[in-house]
Formats: C-alpha cells, sequence, structure tokens
C-alpha cells in the first residue's frame, strides 16, 4: 500500500514488458524472414520480366543487384506494341477478363439470391436443397467436360446457338461449377445473421426484395467479398476448362496465352515472365480492393 | 390507436406441442397490457402471433375492429421492440429510425419531422449520426424505443425489452416506458418473465403458465385475490409461503374453524369458515405474504406461527427472516428495530383479511366462487 512495495512491483512490470518486447520482435523478424522467403519466386519472376531477352542465357536474376543498369521495360514494350491483335498479350488479358468479370459477378449475386432464400425463405425441403449443394461441391469438374460439350451441342442442334466455342459458354461453366460451394459459404454466413432483424425489417415494411437489398446484403458483404475474390481467382487461373471450351476461338485466355509459349524444346522465357507479371497483377489488384473485407469475412464470427 | 382481441388464440407446434391454449383477451384501447409468466409459458409465442410473425394455429387476432390472421406482419400497423433490439448494425441510428417511414414512402420533411420528435423525447438527438456499435447498452434500447416510435403504430408491442439491462438501468427505463406511455396513450402489449416489471407498468396484467392464461387484472387484483397458487406464487416478491394444513373441526357448528399444522394454528373468520365447510376440504392450502407476517401475536384470529429463526437478512428497508415451522421453510419479512437472531424462537401472525387458502388439489382459491371480494386491512 505504499511506494515501498509498489517501486519492485513496477520495475517487475517493466522486465516482463521488456521481455515480451524482445519475444515480439525475434516474432517479426522470423515473419519478415517467411515472408521474403515466399516473394522470392515472384520478385524473380519480376526481375526476369525486366530483363533483355539476350540476358536470359547468360546470368542468373540476382546479377540485377549489382547491375541495376540492365533493367529495362522492353519486354513489356514489346508485348503491348501488338495492340488487340488475336493471339496477344493485350488481347488474352481482355479474354480473361470478359471471360472472369461476369462469371465473379454471376455467381456473387446467384449464390447470395439462394442463400438468402434458402436461410430466410418459408418453403418446405430448404435443408434436403441446401445438402443436396453441398454434394455438388465434391464433384470434379473433369466429370462433366464430356457431357457439357454434349449438352452444347444438342442445346446448338435444338436453337441453331451452340455455346461451344464461346465465351458464354465458358462462363455457364465457370457459373455452374462455382455455384455449389458459393451457395454453401453465403448460406452460412446469412444463418449467422440474427433472426430478430430480418422480422424488425418484416414489421418496418420491408418485402422480400427490399430485404433482401438494405439488410441482409449489406451485412453478408464481406462473405460476399471473400467470394468474388475466391472465384475471381478460381477463373483467372483456369485453363482447363478455357482449353476446352475456348477451342476453335482466335481470342484465348492469358493462362492458354502462356500455356502456347511453352515448347518442348524451347521456350520464350521473356514472353512467359512478362505475360506471368501481368497475369499476377490484375488478381493482386481485385484481392487489395476487397482485401478489407475479405479479411472480416475470414474473421466472421470469431471475433464479435 | 386501438384495442387488441385475442379470440382463442392457440398454438400448436408440430408433434402435439400445444405453446398457447386457447387465449383470450381484450385488451382496450390504450391499456398497458403485460404478459406475464415463467419463461416458455407462451407469452412471447402470443405476442409474435398478434405481430404477424407466428403462425396462427387457431383463434383470432383482431386490431381495432379488423381481423389481422391473414394480414402480413407489415400491414398490421404495430411497432415491436425486440429483446435483443434488432437495430440495423449498418444503418445510423437516424437510419435505424427512419427505415420504417421510408420503406412507406412518406415524405422526406415528415420522415425528418418524426425522427427529430423521437430523438428529442429519448435524448438521443447527439446520437443520430452514430451506428448502434459505437452505443452502450442503454442508448441502443433507447433507439429500438425510438424505431418504434416514430411510425406512431396503433399498437406498440414489447418483448422483454429491459432484460438486456443493468438492474439501475432497468428501473430507470422502467419509469420512462411508463411515462412513454401516458403521454402517447398508445395501447401497449408488454411481455416479461419479470413480475415486478408488471406490477410497476401495467394496467393490467395477464398471468400465462404452460400456455393457459391463468389470470387477468389490475395488479392490485393479482395481489390481492390471486385465483390460484400459481398466480399468488408468481405475483409478489418475495414469493408467497404456502403450507398445507389440516381443517382441525371441520364438522362443529361454531361460526370459526380451526386449522392445524406443526406449530401452525389458524383461526379462520367467518368467510373463511363459511367457505372451508362448503368446500368439504380436509387438508387445505394455506398462503400468506412475507410482508403480512408480523412478530408476535396481534390478533385472536388469524394465522399463528411458532418457529425457529434461521438466517436473519438485514436489507436496511427491512428484515427478512427465514424460519422453519414443523416440516415448512417461512419468509418473512418484518419492520423490526430490533429483529430476532438466528436459533431464536418466534411467533409469526397475519389476520384473517391476508390470509389466502387454496384447495390442495386443484390449487384454486377458495375465495374465488364467492361473489364478494376478500376485504383487505388498508
Amino acid at each position: 500500500m505504499t511506494g515501498l512495495s509498489l517501486e519492485p512491483e513496477l520495475s517487475r512490470a517493466g522486465r516482463i514488458r521488456s521481455r515480451m518486447h524482445i519475444s515480439r520482435s525475434a516474432l517479426n523478424l522470423a515473419l519478415g524472414a517467411v515472408g521474403v522467403l515466399w516473394l522470392v519466386p515472384t520478385i524473380s519472376l519480376a526481375l526476369i520480366s525486366l530483363r533483355p531477352e539476350g540476358l536470359f542465357d547468360q546470368s542468373g536474376w540476382w546479377s540485377v543487384l549489382t547491375a541495376p543498369a540492365q533493367l529495362t521495360l522492353h519486354n513489356y514494350s514489346a508485348l503491348f506494341s501488338q495492340g488487340f491483335a488475336a493471339g496477344g498479350l493485350l488481347d488474352s488479358t481482355l479474354t480473361s477478363l470478359v471471360i472472369t468479370v461476369p462469371a465473379t459477378l454471376l455467381v456473387t449475386a446467384l449464390a447470395s439470391l439462394a442463400a438468402y432464400s434458402l436461410v430466410f425463405g418459408n418453403w418446405r425441403g430448404r435443408d434436403v436443397a441446401f445438402l443436396a449443394t453441398v454434394g455438388l461441391i465434391v464433384v470434379p469438374l473433369q466429370v462433366a467436360l464430356i457431357p457439357v460439350v454434349e449438352l452444347y451441342r444438342s442445346v446448338g442442334s435444338l436453337t441453331g446457338y451452340n455455346p461451344f466455342g464461346t465465351f458464354i459458354g465458358v462462363i455457364i461453366f465457370h457459373v455452374g461449377f462455382g455455384l455449389p460451394f458459393g451457395i454453401f459459404l453465403m448460406r452460412n454466413f446469412y444463418v449467422g445473421i440474427p433472426r430478430d432483424l430480418v422480422e424488425a425489417a418484416r414489421i418496418e415494411g420491408a418485402r422480400e426484395w427490399t430485404l433482401f437489398r438494405r439488410v441482409v446484403v449489406p451485412l453478408g458483404l464481406p462473405a460476399a467479398a471473400a467470394l468474388a475474390v475466391f472465384q475471381f481467382i478460381w477463373v483467372w487461373n483456369d485453363l482447363l476448362v478455357a482449353l476446352i471450351f475456348l477451342g476453335g476461338n482466335p481470342h484465348q485466355t492469358l493462362t492458354l496465352f502462356l500455356f502456347d509459349q511453352t515448347r518442348s524444346l524451347a521456350a520464350d522465357y521473356w514472353i512467359i515472365s512478362t505475360g506471368a507479371m501481368v497475369s499476377i497483377v490484375i488478381p493482386l489488384g481485385v484481392f487489395f480492393a476487397f482485401q478489407r473485407h475479405f479479411v472480416r469475412g475470414l474473421l466472421a464470427g470469431a471475433v464479435k | 390507436m386501438s384495442s387488441v382481441t385475442l379470440e382463442g388464440l392457440t398454438k400448436q407446434y408440430q408433434g402435439d406441442v400445444l405453446a398457447l391454449d386457447h387465449l383470450s383477451l381484450q385488451i382496450a384501447d390504450g391499456e398497458f397490457m403485460c404478459l406475464v409468466g415463467p419463461s416458455g409459458c407462451g407469452k412471447t409465442t402470443a405476442l409474435r402471433m398478434i405481430c404477424g410473425l407466428e403462425e396462427i394455429s387457431a383463434g383470432i387476432v383482431r386490431i381495432g375492429d379488423r381481423i389481422v390472421n391473414d394480414l402480413a406482419a407489415r400491414d398490421r400497423d404495430i411497432a415491436l421492440v425486440f429483446q435483443s433490439y434488432a437495430l440495423y448494425p449498418h444503418m445510423t441510428v437516424f437510419k435505424n429510425m427512419s427505415f420504417g417511414l421510408e420503406l412507406r414512402k412518406r415524405p422526406r420533411a415528415e420522415i425528418n419531422a418524426a425522427v427529430a420528435e423521437a430523438a428529442r423525447m429519448l435524448d438521443l438527438e447527439p446520437l443520430l449520426e452514430r451506428k448502434p456499435g459505437q452505443l452502450s447498452g442503454g442508448q441502443r434500447q433507447r433507439v429500438a424505443l425510438g424505431r418504434a416510435l416514430v411510425r406512431h403504430p396503433s399498437a406498440f408491442l414489447m418483448d422483454e425489452p429491459l432484460s438486456n439491462l443493468d438492474a439501475k438501468l432497468r428501473v430507470q427505463t422502467r419509469a420512462e416506458i411508463a411515462r412513454l406511455h401516458r403521454r402517447l396513450g398508445t395501447t401497449m402489449i408488454y411481455v416479461t418473465h419479470d413480475q415486478i416489471e408488471a406490477m410497476t407498468m401495467a394496467d393490467r396484467i395477464a398471468v400465462i403458465n404452460l400456455g393457459v392464461l391463468e389470470q387477468v387484472g389490475t395488479p392490485r387484483e393479482l395481489y390481492e385475490e390471486p385465483r390460484n397458487q400459481f398466480v399468488a406464487g408468481f405475483i409478489g416478491s418475495p414469493a408467497m409461503n404456502f403450507m398445507q394444513l389440516d381443517v382441525a373441526d371441520a364438522t362443529e357448528r361454531s361460526e370459526h374453524m380451526r386449522l392445524l399444522g406443526g406449530g401452525i394454528e389458524m383461526q379462520t373468520d367467518d368467510d373463511q369458515a363459511a367457505r372451508l365447510r362448503s368446500s368439504g376440504l380436509k387438508r387445505v392450502l394455506l398462503g400468506v405474504r412475507p410482508e403480512h407476517l408480523a412478530l408476535g401475536s396481534t390478533t385472536d384470529y388469524g394465522l399463528v406461527i411458532s418457529a425457529r429463526v434461521d438466517v436473519v437478512e438485514f436489507l436496511g428497508n427491512g428484515t427478512s427472516i427465514h424460519a422453519r415451522a414443523g416440516e415448512e421453510d417461512l419468509l418473512a419479512t418484518i419492520d423490526a428495530s430490533k429483529p430476532p437472531a438466528v436459533g431464536d424462537a418466534v411467533v409469526l401472525s397475519a389476520p384473517p383479511p391476508h390470509i389466502h387458502l387454496f384447495d390442495p388439489e386443484s390449487g384454486l382459491s377458495l375465495d374465488q366462487p364467492s361473489p364478494r371480494p376478500l376485504h383487505t386491512v388498508r
């Protein structure tokens, strides 16, 4: 109760704090090291894309550290100067976007609507429908390739429009395979929205559509953002579906573009590294744009 | 503003669970009605059926002169305050309050005026731009009230709105709700498990137990003339003492009758004797409230208990005594400057008007069939 007994207390607290300080900086150091380790491939790829083509066989990318003058944007300007010619880098980037953006938006919107109905709807068999949807998550995509090609063909012979080889065909395929997981994610998030909120809005005069738009969607934003990021990256990185369903289309996705540069004996590494950098930048931008919501979506429920 | 009438309101869940069994209740225009009962008694189910949040298995809900059974919740012109407050976390306090009016497409100016008025009434003006996450429990509660207020509904329904507040704030908000009701004069249906809330605020109380309406009446009626043992035990704090006594001289033609139990003796008055005789009971359940027991034998008639003091609790404005008489544990709240000590033998007594007699089998009050209300000492 006196200053005498307080002082040792304080110094002990100080000691504990300084010990915590040391262990904390050690932790930061370790985390930093892990971060650098993970970034090395990306950094090397970036440096390779910034070095002249001719140097590739002569020295490693790390020689940049001693001779920074070799860095040049020549590779980029060479690829960009082709403009939007079919099969070029810019055209492929545009194709990837034209497929990925609608596929992402459609999956997020449709999954949100389906989840709303599964959680707040009032129809029999909701649980069975949800379980069936969850079951679809485990269906491997490869199983559906041939049946869907056949399906597209019969749609074509019936209506005169065969989605095979078109962007729409690829988008439909991605939406179909994105929905089960999307519905699963959104439904599990919506289940956590207090029923009272929805009932309060109902009493206040909200009909289903208003309820969905004004109450449920804003509250489900973290989950929707997480789903959008997942779906965007998944579709953006897809090679298999594009390879099969864009057959015969002069426009190709970025993954197909990169795939075309690899050959059995030699490869244009300058094109691959530059193209790969372009294909990294866009999903990275999407991730950072949604990161705030995304992280909150992952933490949702854990911290209240 | 309008009356609310329930006729044979019944809720049956799958598997034959009767949550509410033919509840009939008339709530007058402007009345403050409390539905009170232990948790799971069906009072919240009743409220939710009035709101339109729960399907009605059988019976009729009338608001004003409209039967609203088939109306959606939004068309019933009522407002509900939830136990959890149910504020929209992504909207500001202003938005929370104006949301309902916006959905009803009211003009901007009217919305702003209504919100401003409610905010002034509830001291929410400095908080209008905050979000619910930035408010304290009491503030959230007031926003929930404000949200109900702005729409000027024909009835307010409240589902345990105070149970998430701490004790001090609860007392304060209780008074605030009572004041609001007086000022607005709107019909109010208030659900609570806390009989003190019901006693302090309600014009009338409906006591519900196991889905059945036990009694409806003013707080005073329920306190003084409980119809059965459940109501007697549920209303009043601390709860009523009950003891089983033998009817000693049931055949004797004297004016009074004597009831006996271990260390407990009761000399009835004429009324009670008459009722006991007509009931033909050999054993009777006697109830007396702790606050009606006094130290010492004060009357010739009435209840006299010889007991041993078990626990003495000093409360400041009185003293609680837990005492043991034969098999029975009793509680007496006495105003004694010199309370007895633990272990003392004491005599506790109460006059006949404060004694309630019940049929031990059915739990029904013996006072009930008599048309004359039990007179009380006032």
